[in-house]
């Protein structure tokens, strides 16, 4: 499995806290589009990739609360990658999208436990909730 | 459908109490003692009594010259209200003062007891969708209410309890005649004064009756109001039997209804508004919709298939009753694409409602699909249930077509108190957006700032575009559900009820009704019972079989009823007439009089004075 979201990279590699949220949040409302662009009925993924959606919105405004948040992002607005366009399967965006949730996972456990600010640690805990749901309606995708 | 306890139950056992005490009246004649029966009607009477004052208590006790101005059924309320008084004046016992009364000792007087208390459970049962509020207004207390209070509701009331006093009057006067029956001579006279004044409720009922017809769909509804508590929560466990999972979907939707209905109500302030509530019903109304459309889709087939052909229309029908769901797919879909863009002030708390529509998505999905573990977070292969196990005979289609127009009702719902919710929360400035998502000329130093508000208008739009197609979806599975006689159908009279303009306007729900109204007839109003007449019943009693005879028995009889009537009607308001044990005081008048008020004949009632105290409640308990 090769498909992956452009937000992977600065998810990654950030360092500090306000990083770490941009580009989570960067990462949910990537994760949106993406399904958003590939949600058809007729799919088989219909209903997990529904319900995957709410939760990315919703991981996303967790994250946008938490006051460490840079209210300006670097960052251009996110896009569906080259590589993920309306035309894959939805097992393909599935697995990116599980993919870029379990590094949510572990990108927002670690910025819960360094982060000091009770109101950061609350909003970390609920972008957390919500990028493991993400995992699950997934199936904990693939690699 | 779903075993839940529901008004018509109550009626039922009070009605079957009533036969029950009609059919051993015979055996029991000899030794019948009055005074318990007396007790035991009167029981009967105070509740219908409370039952004509809930549903008439806004018409007010006007003046009898004032009436004339009332609408048929509103006078025939005011009516009735004072015959039941009146009947409750002549058994009430004021000396004996006792508000818990012993037992009843016969078995004849122990199914009028039984009755009365069916009666009164009913009437509780009615209550709980009502509440009293802090300045003693009426409040609602659930989507039934509206049913419950309707005018609809207040004439099917008058007509049911117009039959139980058709039932009750004859047996109690027969009694009261019956040369076996042990008690004083004014007992008899009181219970038979009492059952003429039911004759009178009688009368002045059909009279409005004739005038307007109750519908049998308003009938039915009366009797489908369940308890005000909705059916517990349930989730479906493996490989349910697919009778079950449509009473799953069936609870699941009333319960999702209900608490929608309860959501409308909140403040906009009310924290349990969040964006997380919003999506996940938006997301799972989408996933409701969507199995409803592959249901009704399922159900054609399988219409097509049990009729070998499509003479009726039916499996079109349900074919453009999917493509309705498929458009309220579209809809929900649409708004949980608008609520990407926006988020409010209280987050992450899910709202009753939004947690139950979760359910309704699972069980409509369990019913969809073949796989009997079917979850939201199914992955690929899920392949829909095939037709011929969704509905193998008839009685499995309309069962189905229940679950799917429950699901839609209850869509349709969400979809306006969404609606309205979010037109609160707007107006309060609880819908926010991100400043991220604003114009980099817009320099707000915080992270979320109030949507504008033509976004607010945008989306509260796409919620009643939604909600209409949702609606749209309801009334075409109506259609189909009248048509195979699901039972369901009483969501459409509800409906109706609920919002009497609705039922004029076409396409939405009023063709549906006058549909099944005009398929099922309605209750004849002149249900009368006949009664021998004296001469008649003493040609019987002489062991008469001649029909030459008997016919002129009857004849001999209905003019003395006609000639008593005429006169009576003819003596002019300001004539005192006698009071009702005065007029009936030998049993032979007392047959005469009995006989011309079981006629219905409204102008029979002039015969009659009312009781000095039937304005005041008699201090004998409901049960």
């Amino acid at each position: 499995m090769t498909a992956t979201l452009r937000t992977w990279e600065r998810l990654q590699h950030a360092a500090e806290l306000a990083d770490v949220l941009d580009a989570a949040y960067d990462a949910f409302e990537e994760m949106l589009q993406v399904i958003r662009a590939h949600e058809d009925p007729a799919s088989e993924l219909f209903a997990a990739l529904l319900m995957a959606a709410a939760s990315a919105a919703d991981g996303r405004d967790a994250v946008a609360f938490a006051p460490s948040f840079p209210p300006y992002g670097g960052s251009v607005a996110p896009a569906v990658h080259d590589g993920l366009q309306a035309g894959e399967s939805a097992e393909t965006i599935a697995h990116a999208v599980a993919a870029v949730s379990r590094l949510l996972v572990a990108r927002l456990t670690q910025a819960w436990e360094s982060s000091t600010h009770p109101d950061d640690r609350a909003a970390c805990a609920d972008a957390l909730r919500c990028a493991e749901n993400i995992c699950d309606l997934m199936g904990g995708g693939g690699t | 459908m779903t075993g839940r306890v529901v008004f018509g139950d109550f009626l039922d056992a009070a009605c079957g109490h009533i036969g029950t005490a009609d059919r051993i009246r015979g055996a029991a004649k000899d030794g019948v003692d009055l005074q318990q029966v007396n007790r035991s009607v009167l029981r009967i009477v105070v509740v219908m009594r409370r039952y004509v004052q809930d549903v008439t208590s806004g018409w007010g006790a006007e003046p009898r010259r004032g009436r004339k101005v009332l609408s048929g059924w509103a006078q025939a309320g005011v009516e009735a209200r004072e015959a039941l008084g009146n009947a409750a004046a002549f058994l009430n016992e004021p000396d004996t003062g006792r508000r818990h009364p012993r037992a009843a000792h016969s078995d004849l007087a122990w199914h009028l007891h039984a009755a009365s208390t069916s009666l009164t459970a009913g009437r509780d049962l009615l209550q709980t969708h009502l509440a009293t509020g802090p300045s003693g207004e009426r409040q609602l207390h659930s989507e039934w209410g509206l049913v419950v209070t309707s005018p609809a509701a207040a004439r099917t009331v008058l007509a049911e309890m117009r039959s139980l006093a058709q039932h009750v009057a004859p047996l109690g006067a027969e009694l009261a005649l019956a040369p076996g029956s042990r008690g004083t001579r004014e007992a008899r006279q009181n219970l038979n004064a009492a059952c003429q004044w039911l004759w009178v409720l009688n009368a002045r009922v059909s009279a409005a009756q004739r005038r307007e017809p109750v519908r049998a769909s308003e009938l039915e509804l009366l009797r489908s109001v369940p308890a005000g508590v909705p059916p517990p929560r349930r989730l479906p466990v493996r490989a349910e039997p697919v009778a079950r999972l449509c009473q799953g979907v069936i609870s699941s939707a009333e319960r999702v209804r209900h608490l929608a209905w309860r959501s409308a109500t909140r403040p906009a302030w009310s924290p349990e508004l969040t964006v997380n509530s919003l999506r996940r019903i938006a997301a799972t109304s989408t996933l409701t919709s969507h199995h409803c459309e592959i249901l009704l889709r399922s159900l054609a087939v399988s219409s097509v298939s049990l009729a070998e052909q499509d003479p009726d229309g039916r499996a079109t029908g349900l074919l453009r009753a999917a493509d309705a769901a498929g458009r309220t797919r579209q809809g929900w879909l649409h708004i949980a694409r608008a609520l990407d863009r926006v988020t409010t002030d209280a987050r992450l708390y899910l709202s009753p409602d939004a947690e139950e529509s979760s359910d309704l998505a699972l069980w409509t999905g369990r019913l969809a699909y073949a796989d009997p573990e079917w979850t939201l977070a199914s992955g690929p292969a899920h392949q829909p249930r095939p037709p011929e196990t969704l509905a193998p005979i008839p009685a499995d289609a309309r069962l189905a077509l229940s679950a799917v127009h429950y699901a839609c009702d209850t869509l349709t719902s969400l979809g306006y108190a969404q609606r309205e919710q979010v037109r609160a929360a707007g107006a309060s400035q609880r819908i926010l957006v991100t400043t991220r998502s604003l114009p980099d000329t817009m320099d707000i130093p915080r992270p979320f700032a109030p949507a504008l508000p033509d976004r607010i208008e945008s989306l509260v739009s796409t919620y009643n575009q939604t909600g209409r197609s949702a609606e749209d979806a309801t009334a075409r599975v109506a259609a189909v559900a009248a048509a195979i006689g699901s039972p369901s159908r009483v969501l459409t009279a509800a409906r109706d009820a609920a919002d009497p303009a609705r039922r004029s306007e076409p396409g939405r729900g009023g063709g549906v009704a006058r549909a099944r109204d005009a398929g099922q007839g309605q209750r004849s109003a002149d249900e009368r019972q006949e009664l021998p007449g004296p001469v008649e019943r003493t040609l019987y009693d002489l062991g008469v079989t001649s029909p030459e005879l008997l016919q002129r028995g009857t004849a001999i009889d209905r003019a003395g009823e006609r000639l008593i009537i005429d006169a009576a009607a003819g003596l002019g308001p300001q004539r005192v007439r006698p009071s009702a044990t005065t007029l009936s005081r030998s049993a032979g008048t007392a047959t005469l009089v009995n006989h011309a008020l079981a006629s219905g004949d409204p102008r029979a009632a002039a015969l009659l004075h009312g009781h000095a105290s039937a304005e005041r409640e008699p201090p004998e308990a409901e049960p």
